[in-house]
């Protein structure tokens, strides 16, 4: 494959397959930790919801 | 519908089962696809190496209108049925969406500038795709545009459905106009066109990546009940704190 012309367009392609795949893996696991963090301070500071079985 | 996991709490407990399962299977099987499509798959007799392009933004089209298709579905459960979860699995989908959307325009600008000697033409399935990228990027607009997620849920419901007239002319665009972009190669009345040693790769790779599509969209589902909750919280939080003031 490195001998083709086009080489640098066939990696560049999947560089960026993996860097937009990767980028939603980094945003939904900094969303869960902030989420997470965000819930644990509410309930330390004393909120709680009337009904404890739903989330919503 | 199911109504078993209509409940989020109940949601999240099966999507921590299932997300690192699915997850997992869609690296195994996308591994598969990719060694296919490098170690066995043949050059193309015209494209030569260029043709291995192929494996990451045909699947990467494929699921830029697939995860519209699922938005769509989820706009009529949150106008039709009301499900807890339509909106929630709406709104998770729109990043994902985008993003394959985004990956599907740039490879395929990538396999065009060597293959037709420019890196885009305005012609009808290019612009098309663009246009549901545009689409994409304004229904995320209109998630953030509203403080109450229910409200954003309907408007963002009625929009969803609206741009889904898009769907059938990305798939068409190229039965429809005289286009640079080839013709349907795979999905096909009569069968695909494209040689078995190049399909299964290129399947593979397609069957993997919506594998992976669809963890990435349980645990973001997850995240937006995680934040629902956060939301929740914190209005009973500022609540209970203004009340004990005026007391």
């Amino acid at each position: 494959m490195m001998n083709d012309p086009h080489w640098g367009f066939i990696l560049t392609a999947y560089f960026l397959g993996i860097w937009v795949l990767s980028g939603l893996l980094y945003w939904i696991v900094t969303d869960y930790r902030l989420q997470n963090k965000a819930l644990a301070a509410l309930e330390a500071a004393g909120a709680k919801r009337r009904s404890d079985g739903d989330l919503e | 519908m199911n109504l078993a996991f209509a409940n989020p709490r109940r949601f999240i407990a099966f999507a921590r089962l299932a997300i690192p399962w699915v997850g997992g299977l869609g690296a195994v099987v996308a591994a598969v696809g990719f060694y296919g499509a490098f170690a066995v798959a043949p050059a193309d007799y015209q494209q030569g190496e260029t043709v291995r392009i192929m494996y990451i933004h045909v699947p990467a089209a494929w699921l830029s209108t697939a995860c519209y298709g699922i938005m769509a579905l989820s706009s009529i459960g949150t106008l039709v049925w009301r499900h807890p979860l339509a909106d929630v699995s709406a709104k998770a989908m729109v990043p994902i969406g985008a993003a394959f959307t985004f990956l599907c325009l740039i490879t395929g600008s990538l396999w065009g500038r060597p293959m037709w000697g420019t890196w885009w033409v305005w012609d009808a399935r290019l612009t098309s795709v663009l246009i549901l990228f545009l689409i994409y990027c304004g229904i995320l607009a209109l998630w953030n545009a509203y403080e109450d997620p229910a409200r954003a849920g309907r408007a963002a419901a009625v929009m969803t459905l609206v741009g889904a007239i898009n769907l059938p002319i990305v798939k068409f665009s190229v039965d429809w106009w005289n286009t640079l972009h080839q013709p349907a190669s795979v999905f096909r009345m009569g069968g695909p066109t494209i040689d078995g040693s190049m399909l299964w790769p290129l399947l593979t790779v397609a069957i993997g990546l919506t594998l992976i599509m669809l963890a990435l969209h349980m645990a973001a589902m997850c995240n937006e009940i995680l934040r629902r909750r956060v939301r929740t919280l914190g209005l009973i939080a500022a609540t209970t704190e203004a009340r004990d003031f005026s007391a």
